[in-house]
């Protein structure tokens, strides 16, 4: 239970320190338990991506840093979420709200949808700055110009007298970007957000994603992916979510160069790279647990080819076995050197 | 590498380009056209239709007995009450003392009986008279001109009403949803399992609103207690499909957007799930009104709707009823029903065709 320790993030106090996070699902079939006890700490200024498989419980984790988990069926049943000592968990709706899109916003998976069809894009984009400054209806409108063209619209000016089904997904994603930052908050959760767009676009808003975080000193990104490619040209450290739990956390280079968990080492190797030429890609046997019924220990024995005696009975705290890398599994006791050991990379 | 931006046309909303549709489809465009037109004219029957003057010129002075009621002494006509002013209209013209009337187009009131006219009401059509008059030598096409303007004016304001309460209702259920919405949904069926017209007769044995004669229909309070109970009776249905349009709009991504971004639950609610909830009302507000004409006409038909002398077009069939062999009151009012309905039934069905979503699915 060390895991409140830096979590090998840079120096400086945590901006955001997620704390036994649980956040269940009350269903007809049961209770789903889609995050269940999470501890992360976001460092100001960092990118701090979170990849896991659907279903691994990291978009639930994001929703429920703002407080979006839809009640019913879902509740926050325990932990903290300490934003600057603030646990935002015992904010009132009025304090949680002032906080939302202005000291942490947060970019959706669909551009598609996730702008008003009724309102033009101007609309939008002051109804943000007017809903947490008092400004006048030109201030606000002056900033939306400039922010719309900070993100890269052409035209601003013109565009913000257009309607959503104007702009392509891309610029969308753009336009939700403008939203999110045009209050300057210290965090930006990005919830897959470029999963549903183009191929040729996803490097542009991710590129877009770094820059306008470069101009904000001390600004944080909370990326999350199921995309390990996305996470190694973006993120400064990585947190892997497997079964509602964090199972490894690292530096970027350490978790690409030396990973832990078993999970770990089959996502990275299940994705091509130019070294590993004619060679079969491996996979990951069988497929995520079911929701409703987890393992009793570690959530990933059940298709871990390293799986051993305490493995289904008892869950494996998240340790420290190197500087900075913690890892949630029972082959890492021993500084470093696991009991069983792992493959040839 | 580029994200090919649209071609910068002139912004346009959803709802302008459905303006735009409904004005393609002619037969609703028109006929829209027609109802509206002739609705904000029946405002101004009282200048086209009445047995008042419009202005009167008598010994000198300007008389506008419109604004200002005139007894009939006043004009040297030796009656009590109300004058004459179609025989003042007569008698001036030939004294020609630079004395004179101006009548409105159709000199005839609406509660006017007429009973200098040949033979008995009803009178069969004539010159003076296209439309024929009633059982009490009313002129009927005035009558029905009147009773156009009340019953619009009656069923938009039911329309209003019993949307209103019913968007309110049907808004709340569906945002809230839970134990809200079970209990709500259940009380909703128990009032609307209340019989109407029970209710309506009921009601109307004990409240019996007094009939103000020259007063403007608007402020008879008997138009506003009708209101009060149609709109009563005629809010649920829309609440189910608000209550539907708020829980798909709810779970969509533009409102999960929303509140992340900071905007209070009424903005949520109101400013942005709304308007994106409009649809249905929109595209049934043409079929209420048609169903609050009918009601509106099937109350007077059975005497619990406007009291007596009110214009209504219930009231006037009837008398076609009453009176079968006499075909002017049957034929017209019944005619006048029709054309009505019909016209509206017509903007009912351009407005469902420009709101219909599926055009628009495809840009999606």
């Amino acid at each position: 239970m060390n895991a409140t320790a830096s979590q090998g993030r840079p120096e400086g106090r945590p901006l955001l320190q997620i704390r036994g996070l649980r956040t269940y699902f009350y269903t007809e079939s049961g209770v789903a338990k889609a995050v269940d006890g999470v501890d992360l700490d976001i460092a100001q200024g960092e990118v701090l991506g979170l990849v896991g498989e659907s279903g691994s419980g990291k978009s639930v984790t994001a929703l429920s840093i703002l407080r979006l988990i839809p009640d019913p069926p879902g509740r926050i049943v325990a932990g903290e979420i300490l934003y600057r000592g603030r646990d935002l968990l015992k904010l009132s709706r009025d304090d949680i709200r002032e906080i939302r899109g202005n000291e942490i916003s947060m970019v959706f998976q669909e551009p598609m949808t996730s702008l008003n069809p009724v309102f033009t894009i101007g609309m939008q984009v002051t109804e943000v700055i007017q809903a947490h400054e008092q400004v006048s209806r030109q201030e606000a409108y002056r900033r939306a110009v400039e922010i719309l063209s900070e993100v890269g619209i052409p035209d601003p000016a013109d565009r913000m007298k257009q309607y959503p089904h104007h702009f392509s997904g891309g610029q969308r994603q753009r336009v939700m970007i403008a939203i999110a930052l045009v209050l300057n908050p210290s965090l930006l959760i990005a919830d897959e957000p470029t999963t549903a767009l183009d191929v040729t676009i996803q490097a542009q808003i991710l590129d877009l994603m770094l820059e306008m975080k470069a101009r904000r000193a001390g600004a944080s990104i909370l990326l999350i992916t199921h995309n390990l490619a996305v996470v190694a040209e973006t993120c400064d450290r990585v947190a892997v979510m497997y079964g509602g739990k964090i199972q490894e956390v690292a530096s970027i280079d350490a978790l690409f160069e030396t990973p832990f968990h078993p999970y770990t080492v089959g996502l990275l190797g299940s994705i091509p790279s130019v070294e590993t030429k004619a060679r079969r890609l491996t996979v990951i046997p069988g497929s995520v647990p079911d929701i409703l019924h987890l393992p009793v220990g570690c959530k990933f024995v059940t298709r871990c080819p390293y799986a051993f005696e305490p493995c289904p009975d008892i869950e494996p705290p998240l340790i420290e076995d190197a500087p900075g890398h913690w890892v949630r599994c029972h082959l890492y006791p021993h500084g470093g050197t696991p009991a069983v050991p792992l493959p040839e990379k | 590498m580029t994200e090919n931006p649209p071609a910068l046309r002139a912004p346009e909303s959803i709802l302008r380009r459905r303006v735009r549709k409904f004005r393609r489809l002619k037969r609703g465009y028109y006929s829209f056209l027609i109802v509206v037109g002739a609705y904000l004219i029946s405002f101004f029957l009282p200048f086209l239709a009445n047995n008042i003057p419009l202005a009167v010129r008598y010994n000198g002075s300007f008389y506008f007995p419109l604004v200002h009621y005139r007894s009939a002494g006043e004009f040297g006509q030796r009656v009590f009450g109300d004058p004459d002013y179609r025989a003042l209209k007569q008698q001036l013209a030939s004294a020609g003392q630079g004395n004179w009337v101006l009548m409105p187009p159709m000199p005839y009131g609406p509660n006017e009986s007429l009973l200098d006219l040949p033979g008995t009401p009803p009178n069969p059509p004539s010159a003076e008279h296209p439309f024929g008059t009633d059982d009490r030598g009313r002129d009927v096409l005035v009558r029905l001109a009147y009773g156009f303007n009340i019953s619009m004016t009656f069923a938009l304001l039911v329309t209003l009403v019993g949307n209103a309460l019913g968007i309110a209702v049907g808004a709340s259920l569906g945002y809230f949803g839970g134990r809200i919405d079970i209990f709500g949904q259940r009380g909703i069926e128990i009032w609307s399992s209340l019989p109407f017209l029970y209710v309506v007769i009921i009601i109307s044995s004990i409240i019996v609103p007094v009939y103000f004669p020259g007063r403007y229909q608007l402020l008879q309070p008997s138009l506003w207690l009708l209101v009060v109970i149609l709109a009563a009776f005629d809010w649920m249905g829309i609440t189910y499909y608000i209550r539907g349009e708020f829980y798909r709009e709810k779970a969509k991504d533009y409102v999960g957007a929303a509140i992340a971004t900071g905007v209070s639950e009424a903005g949520i609610m109101f400013r942005h799930i709304l308007p994106n909830a409009l649809t249905p009302v929109v595209s049934f507000a043409p079929f209420e009104i048609v169903a609050n004409i009918s009601a509106l006409v099937a109350l007077d038909f059975l005497g619990f709707g406007l009291p007596a002398p009110t214009p209504s077009w219930g009231e006037l069939i009837g008398q076609g009823m009453e009176n079968l062999t006499k075909w002017w009151l049957v034929l017209y009012p019944l005619g006048a029903l029709f054309l009505t309905l019909l016209l509206i039934v017509f903007i009912g069905e351009a407005v469902r065709e420009a709101f219909d979503p599926k055009e628009f699915s495809r840009l999606r």
